[in-house]
């Protein structure tokens, strides 16, 4: 599947995009040119060779921030589509198999948890249980959860159900068997199309959360967090919000661009795409 | 011919539905089966031909009866006995769809050696016994390649004959394996089954569409409402039907010529058949 | 002269392609005509046109339909209106597609009469019943109150039957309308489409593509293969005297794997 994706132009950028989003995560505070937490006496500073976007309110370097709070935003939206996907495709794919009890159980849970916005539920528990990002993250996944199971559900309803299935059965297929050789293909495209939107989603929570000032211990940078105090100072550096809400934008853009890409090249558009390409020569073995 | 018996069923019944819901589906059934034989099995929908299917292959539990195939008694079969038998390749099915009993993200080539190696053959070996089938279905060895989606709905259904004989089975239930096909498929695969039966192979044929199952076997079941109300000769069945049922299937089925003269005669039956 | 084809040919606008190559057929009152064909042979097409129904991007290129005198090319939406049901009527395969799945059956007939012949509720509703029992649904009451999910494939064409009748056409297509129906089922409706014919002088056009589902009950047959009519004749000639080898395979089949070569039934005189 990863190759497919690959194969395809929007695929290719949104990989690239995300490649570089996930370094800066990762190699981000190693970056940064300067000390991210220095304030120094060039408070609102314009664009110079020492401060590639200038300087904050209090004087640090915006390009050093930006790069140290990468972790933090991306991080936390890895975790919420992780807490998401766990909360949410485990009982989904679950509830085809355990029976009626067990499906009707967690319908109705996943029916409540869809009708709370996500958002609001956040700021209102951390309201509740103190400033941690934590637990809002925790909160968001659950909240998130819902989608997963859906999806989950169906693909893995339309497999349990199918003639080809039963084929498997009658010609002595054990349970492992069909699940490797039929289920994990039909359940693991949709749910690479939820996680990455899950996580663009994952992304605008955290942003937002920290743009709210939730979860931020200042002084510790985020992107959210610095849009939000450049909002504030927007008179005296019009163009400072530009950094972060590109930053975010393009993320969130990226996931969202990955979502389609595999969606394209999955269920019935994945399979026309095969047919197209199996009737080069070159390439007549199909299948995933 | 081998006259042993490949498949017998003994006053099957089923039931489906919970509680108040319960309804039997299959009531008192039996029949026999041997090696060479093909049998059709028609009646109308909701009649219970593929619950008799379905039965047989251990897909749906009974409530009473007995089904033995190939000389093993799997009434009381449970999950093991079952995979073992499945996996000895005795008894194959087909579908009537072929685009739903197809993976259609797996080439076909794949779904084609899947019983082989289920078997636990090697994925060469299996390869070239599936191979050797191709021919018995009249399939290009260049179309393995393809998703089912891509073919034709002929070509499909051959894919799918041909799947049911890479284990060599001794039985092979099929489920309205033609209705879906236009007239010349229909008859490139009535013919291709009409070569399995000449090579032993026991075949049941369910199917509501009497043409062919007149074309294609030796003796007729006929169920109706979960019973089987006639079985016989292909030749007696149609020609001289004794249930008023049977009768009144005979006389429906569209014929080039007979059939607007029993007009009257049609109206009869229902008549006494709705009393 | 009811219904009046001839020379029809049907293009498709935007590949410019030409789908239908001239057909031709005549209906006087209680007649039959039979169209046999696989999918993709025009058969379904030249009903679509002689119902005004072809989709937008296809259209008559050549030849004319003439609907109870009218040249339909000639005719507006309203005049349109006012022929479908009142003069041209038709039935299709899927019946439950046809009807709203969340009103009960009888009403929607209902409302097709008071539409057609301007008649109140109550009246509407006895007309309703009448056509029911017309159509031989032995409990019209019951089946009146009923929805669409509630009533088997059968009976559901029975109701498109009755409501297609209901403002008492002359011509009635019948569209593969007995193919997704069981045997016996699909006699019944044969036999009533018959005993229609019979009783008002009912015109039919019926479409399948089984010969032996038109053999059944048409004078004329129409043979049609990707657009072009390969046989035209009486039934008679067409089971017996068949020219082109089309033809002769769909009777080959029949006699290979049909019921004809195992009934030892009496054959039809030969004209």
């Amino acid at each position: 599947m990863i190759r497919r994706v690959l194969s395809l132009p929007a695929g290719r950028i949104a990989v690239g995009i995300l490649s570089v989003i996930a370094l800066l995560a990762i190699f981000g505070s190693a970056l940064a040119p300067q000390n991210p937490f220095a304030t120094t006496s060039a408070q609102l500073g314009h664009i110079s060779g020492s401060h590639w976007l200038g300087t904050d309110y209090l004087g640090r370097d915006t390009l050093s921030r930006l790069l140290a709070g990468s972790r933090a935003s991306i991080v936390g939206a890895i975790e919420v589509a992780l807490i998401a996907l766990f909360v949410g495709a485990i009982p989904g794919i679950l509830s085809v198999y355990l029976g009626r009890a067990f499906e009707w159980v967690t319908l109705r849970l996943i029916d409540t948890l869809i009708s709370l916005p996500f958002l609001l539920v956040a700021v209102a528990v951390t309201a509740l249980l103190g400033n941690g990002m934590t637990v809002a993250l925790l909160v968001v996944g659950v909240l998130l959860g819902p989608g997963f199971y859906r999806v989950s559900r169906a693909a893995a309803l339309s497999v349990a159900r199918s003639q080809y299935v039963e084929a498997a059965q009658i010609s002595g297929a054990s349970l492992s068997w069909i699940v490797r050789r039929h289920v994990w293909s039909k359940v693991l495209p949709p749910i690479s199309i939820s996680l990455a939107n899950t996580v663009g989603a994952g992304f605008v929570v955290v942003s937002s959360l920290s743009f709210l000032g939730i979860g931020v211990q200042p002084p510790a940078p985020t992107w959210g967090g610095m849009l939000s105090s450049d909002l504030n100072y927007l008179s005296y550096q019009p163009w400072a919000p530009v950094a972060p809400a590109v930053l975010i934008i393009l993320t969130v853009w990226a996931c969202n661009l990955l979502a389609d890409a595999i969606r394209d090249v999955s269920g019935d558009a994945g399979r026309a795409y095969v047919n197209a390409r199996a009737r080069r020569p070159a390439l007549l073995q199909g299948g995933a | 011919m081998n006259a042993r018996a490949v498949l017998e069923v003994e006053d099957l019944e089923v039931h489906y539905g919970l509680g108040r819901r319960r309804r039997r589906v299959l009531d008192g059934v039996s029949l026999t089966v041997s090696g060479g034989e093909a049998i059709g099995l028609i009646g109308e929908t909701g009649s219970g031909k593929t619950t008799l299917a379905r039965a047989v292959l251990g897909l749906v539990p009974f409530s009473r009866g007995r089904v033995v195939i190939d000389g093993q008694d799997v009434s009381k079969a449970r999950a093991r006995q079952w995979r073992d038998l499945r996996r000895a390749g005795v008894v194959q099915y087909v579908f009537q769809d072929s685009l739903r009993s197809l993976d259609p993200d797996l080439a076909v080539g794949k779904s084609l050696v899947e019983p082989l190696l289920i078997q636990g053959m090697p994925r060469a070996e299996a390869d070239a016994r599936a191979r050797a089938f191709l021919d018995r279905v009249h399939l290009d060895a260049d179309l393995l390649g393809r998703l089912p989606g891509a073919l034709s709905g002929g070509q499909r259904q051959r894919v799918a004959v041909a799947r049911a004989l890479v284990t060599e089975p001794k039985l092979i239930i099929l489920d309205e394996p033609v209705s879906a096909l236009d007239s010349a498929n229909r008859v490139l695969v009535l013919e291709i089954l009409k070569g399995l039966r000449e090579s032993g192979i026991a075949l049941v044929f369910i199917s509501h569409d009497l043409g062919s199952v007149a074309g294609l076997t030796d003796r007729i079941a006929v169920l109706y409402q979960g019973e089987l109300v006639e079985v016989g000769p292909t030749r007696s069945i149609i020609n001289a039907p004794q249930h008023v049922y049977t009768r009144l299937l005979i006389d429906s089925a569209p014929t080039l010529r007979s059939a607007a003269a029993k007009r009257s005669e049609r109206e009869s039956l229902r008549a006494l058949l709705h009393a | 002269m009811v219904l009046s084809v001839r020379d029809l040919h049907i293009r498709d606008q935007v590949t410019g392609q030409e789908i239908v190559h001239g057909i031709s057929f005549e209906l006087t009152p209680g007649k039959v005509v039979g169209i046999v064909g696989e999918s993709g042979s025009g058969k379904t097409l030249t009903c679509r046109a002689a119902l005004g129904i072809l989709p937008d991007q296809l259209e008559v290129c050549a030849g004319s339909i003439t609907l109870a005198g009218h040249d339909i090319a000639e005719l507006s939406v309203k005049q349109w209106t006012g022929l479908r049901g009142s003069t041209i009527s038709a039935v299709f395969q899927d019946p439950s597609s046809y009807l709203n799945p969340s009103i009960q059956v009888g009403p929607q007939i209902a409302e097709v009469i008071r539409v057609k012949k301007k008649v109140r509720r109550r009246e509407a509703r006895n007309q309703v019943l009448q056509l029911l029992r017309s159509v031989q649904l032995r409990h019209p009451e019951s089946v009146y109150s009923q929805y669409t999910y509630e009533l088997s494939g059968g009976m559901l064409q029975r109701v498109l039957i009755a409501a297609a009748i209901a403002a008492d056409p002359e011509v009635l297509i019948a569209d593969e309308a007995t193919t997704a129906l069981d045997v016996i089922v699909q006699a019944e409706i044969l036999d009533l489409l018959a005993e229609l014919r019979e009783r008002t002088g009912l015109a039919l056009v019926v479409v399948a593509h089984d010969l032996a589902v038109v053999a059944q009950l048409c004078d004329e047959v129409l043979v049609m293969r990707q657009g072009d009519v390969v046989e035209q004749g009486t039934t008679q000639d067409v089971l017996y005297r068949p020219q082109h080898e089309y033809t002769q395979l769909l009777i080959a089949e029949h006699e290979q794997y049909g019921l004809d070569r195992f009934l030892n039934a009496p054959e039809l005189e030969q004209a």
